[in-house]
């Protein structure tokens, strides 16, 4: 019944967000609240940069994310940062980037030597509210 | 369930020939595991690529439960 141009599926969104996104968190948990080692580990190498960054809580629809994720990127476990468009990695691969000077440039940041403050957005601030993606259940 | 550290060897060996691989286990658990690879397919590819074929190489023991998490570290042979 439902044609290619009825409401958007997950994966619309997910590729919108990412698209509209320059810097991109795919974690678990809230960058002020990680709920996953790996994920903490990216939050705190991004806040290093102070760079502005959306983050996306994804255990609310982690099973129907790990499939949107598989097919956007061929990568399913998170976190996921995203940066311009593609994926760079996950937690592994960042801290890799992130001693290597790579991250820096692909942020065009320059890691500041004191402890700024983060500017970090969130997409989703009210759980119960909005939220920014829309889950179809099967 | 657990995984042997060999068989990840293995899987990833037969899925890269000539990669030299390094398997841990961070947890003593057997499920929380970290490979270092270092491998020629790897030449000219980007971290995320170069992770994707590691990955690849034990998805059927992610999907069956048998490795919660598997940490990488990947490399090309000088």
């Amino acid at each position: 019944m439902m044609g290619p141009m009825t409401e958007p599926t997950l994966k619309d969104r997910v590729e919108e967000l990412i698209r509209e996104n320059p810097v991109l968190l795919f974690m678990k948990g809230t960058p002020e609240q990680p709920q996953c080692g790996f994920s903490m580990r990216v939050v705190g190498v991004l806040d290093s940069y102070g760079v502005e960054y959306a983050a996306l809580d994804v255990l609310p629809a982690l099973q129907p994310l790990r499939q949107v994720t598989a097919e956007i990127s061929d990568w399913q476990t998170f976190p996921q940062l995203y940066v311009n468009g593609e994926l760079v990695g996950g937690a592994d691969i960042v801290e890799e980037m992130d001693d290597s000077g790579e991250l820096a440039e692909l942020l065009g940041a320059e890691k500041p030597k004191d402890t700024a403050p983060s500017a970090k957005q969130e997409l989703q601030q009210d759980p119960q509210q909005s939220p920014p993606i829309h889950i179809e259940r099967s | 369930m657990a995984i042997s550290l060999d068989e990840v060897r293995l899987l990833i060996e037969a899925s890269l020939p000539g990669a030299e691989v390094e398997v841990l286990d961070e947890t003593g658990t057997q499920d929380h595991l970290r490979a270092e690879v270092a491998a020629p397919q790897f030449e000219g590819l980007s971290r995320i690529e170069q992770h994707r074929l590691v990955k690849s190489a034990v998805q059927a023991r992610f999907d069956d439960g048998s490795i919660h998490a598997l940490s990488v570290k990947t490399s090309v042979p000088k």
